[in-house]
């Protein structure tokens, strides 16, 4: 190195000195200005499962609230608290209750207002438990069993439909459907996964379905996972059911309906009642000719919605699927800032309270105005889904659907 | 005898340093982290008492968890006995079925992957009896209802459960140190250096591996008491799932076999490991998991005697070394 160099180094290495120490003096005199300018942000947790069994529900759902958050805050923040923006806090529940239960404490302390999750009952039993030594809101954004609502916690907030109201709304559905198409399914054949959600389920349908009038021919419960459902299909076809009801996940819900498809087994219909498969566009994608017809009674949004169109887009370009895991943590999201606008406050008793007084309908989920009683939204429904063609169609309610139900499934041959 | 080398000390210095540390903290995500950290090294100790002493592999210790963790569940909730009868009645319910399996297995002489196979299948068939039931709650598990209260066997404040669960880890420890220092101990070790010398000595080995199985369950159990009282909630999964029974032995193995410390030692390692890997990537969830395995992968490779093992090999005194030689030989 030169002296020439050295020197320049020198001096700028002062000049350096100078503007730092300059900027900081006016810094220390211009600080008040800015934080007085900038509004606070206000933290917001997401409790997922991503990793797991579950990962693939976490992953979208901690995307869904990631593109609510981004929303918002596109669209000004809470403009009640001055334009504050959301931050989300993510967490990784790791598919196990005592993870996310463990999870709730690292989300206390970064100081959420109020968290989102976490896709499975078991795991938001745990955290919501966990959640109400810190009088931390817990937005369910699924959590079916009726045992989240049913323990008089405070901080518990299940937005969406649980498995009582589901399976009310699929069987009234199914019985209008039968009723219109002249009764022609008689039997039905129930194809479970014998774990705690396909086994509930099926013994849940061997109870109501005869109320309806349609007997069941078939109960056959299956692990998970299983990958060979040639026997199953085989069994079927001897029973030979009007209507076959499959509740597993979504890798059995698919290869199950590929089974039904190569031993052209012709059913009247194929009816889910929170179908693994039933309502993901991957199946219709992968799986076409085996997902046509198909119908769910799901969690799924309005899409006429502007904000459900412009949701499927962010979610398109993101190069994701939209799935029901997407729509309920996006609306969770949006529930949590009306309530952050209305109480306009970072407290989290006040988040509880506004929370609990919510009417919100603004929401992309085909609700009527929020009524939370005893943490359970009241206003919360399913929808029918139909796929048809390469899309999902809403068929049922009809003052949101988009398509005509097709009931029975036409003869494919 | 054996001398403490200065790697040792250290090492239970450093974990003693940690666990006090706690109390300190005002993090709440530490207080909890090291709670559930806790709870898994009493199971720990209650592998290592049979796995690491008697050289008995468990693969299914979560049958003793899940066991006690679910009677003292359906006793409370079910039944509305009180908490505390029910965790000294679980933790009876757990050496039960622990002498039950391990007699059933011992009977029939099965030793090595036979027996790791067998402990596997009672947990398996632990949890789908337990996800079929309505008394345990089937799919949906059984939550108990969240009232503080020393009478409830709950603490609104954390750091009593804390102290709680590391008085349990301690009374685990401390029943290790019993059995190492009795004739019971040096039995279940003779055993696990050759079964049939040990017979040939006289040395009764199905009662001993039968009684070493529900001093075990026992420890499990309470292990399965904690965790249902900390969380307030078990399922099938949890309870009876091979998360646990993995867990159970992960931590002796990593930290050392057959050693008072051990179980404590690798189960805290491995927590705190995991923990880290989570902070160190926790844009990508996952990868804290590979970067977990890795780790694991490399302490098995290069530390075969275990956390423990290695840290006795540092600053060890002559004569320590020359009396540990004397007893190598």
């Amino acid at each position: 190195m030169s002296h020439n160099d050295s020197k320049s180094f020198t001096l700028s290495r002062r000049n350096l000195l100078k503007a730092g120490a300059a900027t900081a003096f006016a810094g220390t005199i211009a600080a008040p200005t800015v934080l007085r300018a900038q509004a606070a942000t206000i933290k917001v947790g997401v409790l997922e499962p991503l990793t797991g069994n579950l990962a693939y529900n976490g992953t979208q759902a901690r995307a869904g609230a990631q593109f609510a958050i981004d929303a918002i805050n596109a669209a000004g923040g809470i403009k009640s608290m001055g334009g504050a923006k959301l931050e989300a806090v993510v967490a990784d529940a790791q598919s196990r209750p005592d993870v996310a239960a463990a999870a709730v404490d690292t989300l206390a302390q970064a100081g959420v207002v109020a968290f989102i999750g976490c896709q499975a009952s078991a795991l938001g039993l745990a955290s919501s438990q966990a959640a109400a030594r810190y009088n931390l809101a817990q937005v369910f954004d699924v959590g079916t069993a009726e045992q989240v609502v049913e323990r008089g916690l405070k901080n518990v907030f299940r937005f969406t439909p649980g498995v009582n109201k589901c399976t009310s709304t699929a069987l009234d559905n199914l019985k209008l459907l039968n009723q219109n198409a002249g009764n022609v399914v008689k039997t039905a054949a129930i194809v479970y996964e014998d774990g705690p959600f396909g086994s509930n389920m099926a013994k849940l349908l061997n109870e109501r379905l005869p109320q309806i009038g349609i007997q069941v021919v078939e109960s056959i419960g299956h692990p998970t996972p299983q990958r060979d459902f040639t026997n199953i299909v085989l069994r079927l076809k001897a029973a030979k059911p009007d209507m076959i009801i499959p509740s597993n996940y979504i890798n059995e819900y698919t290869l199950f309906a590929m089974g039904l498809r190569q031993q052209r087994l012709e059913a009247k219909a194929i009816y889910s009642i929170l179908g693994g498969a039933a309502s993901n566009i991957k199946f219709v994608r992968e799986h076409n000719e085996a997902a046509q017809y198909v119908m769910d009674c799901n969690h799924w949004y309005d899409p006429r919605k502007p904000e459900s169109q412009a949701l499927a887009k962010t979610a398109a370009a993101a190069k994701l699927d939209m799935t029901y895991d997407i729509m309920v943590a996006y609306a969770c999201i949006q529930l949590i800032a009306d309530s952050l606008e209305r109480s306009a406050s970072n407290d989290r008793e006040k988040m509880i309270e506004a929370l609990s007084t919510s009417t919100y309908s603004g929401s992309i989920m085909p609700y009527g105005p929020t009524k939370f009683v005893n943490g359970n939204n009241e206003a919360a429904q399913p929808v029918n889904t139909q796929i048809r063609g390469e899309k999902i169609e809403l068929v049922f309610p009809k003052e949101y659907a988009t398509a005509e139900a097709v009931f029975p499934i036409p003869a494919r041959g | 005898m054996k001398h403490t080398s200065l790697g040792e000390w250290l090492l239970y210095g450093a974990i003693c340093a940690y666990l006090l540390l706690i109390y300190l903290l005002p993090s709440q995500a530490w207080l909890g982290f090291t709670i559930n950290a806790l709870i898994v090294t009493i199971l720990s100790v209650a592998w290592n008492l049979l796995g690491g002493f008697g050289g008995q592999m468990s693969f299914g210790h979560a049958a003793l968890f899940g066991t006690g963790a679910y009677v003292t569940a359906i006793l409370q909730v079910k039944l509305g006995v009180n908490p505390w009868l029910a965790a000294g009645l679980a933790v009876v319910a757990a050496t039960l079925v622990a002498g039950f399996i391990g007699a059933l297995s011992f009977r029939y002489g099965l030793r090595g992957s036979y027996f790791a196979l067998v402990t596997l299948a009672f947990a398996e068939v632990l949890r789908i009896l337990a996800s079929s039931f309505a008394f345990t709650g089937g799919g949906q598990g059984i939550l108990v209802p969240y009232k503080a209260g020393l009478a409830n066997f709950q603490f609104a404040d954390r750091i009593t459960t804390y102290t709680l669960v590391l008085v349990m880890v301690a009374v685990a420890m401390l029943i290790t140190v019993a059995v190492q220092r009795s004739r019971f101990g040096a039995y279940l070790i003779a055993i696990r250096e050759n079964e049939e010398a040990a017979k040939a000595l006289g040395i009764d080995t199905f009662r001993t591996k039968v009684l070493a199985m529900m001093l075990s369950g026992a420890i499990g159990g309470a292990a399965g008491v904690a965790y249902l009282q900390t969380y307030l909630f078990i399922d099938a999964p949890i309870a009876y799932g091979s998360t646990m029974s993995i867990e159970a032995l992960l931590g002796p193995i990593i930290g050392g076999a057959g050693t008072i410390w051990g179980p404590v030692v690798g189960t805290l390692s491995l927590h705190l490991l995991g923990e880290g890997a989570k902070h160190l990537v926790s844009g990508a969830p996952g990868l804290n998991l590979v970067l977990y395995g890795v780790l694991l992968l490399v302490i098995l490779r290069y530390l075969p005697d275990g956390i423990v093992g290695f840290a006795r090999g540092i600053g060890r005194t002559g004569q320590a070394a020359a009396v540990s030689v004397k007893e190598a030989q």
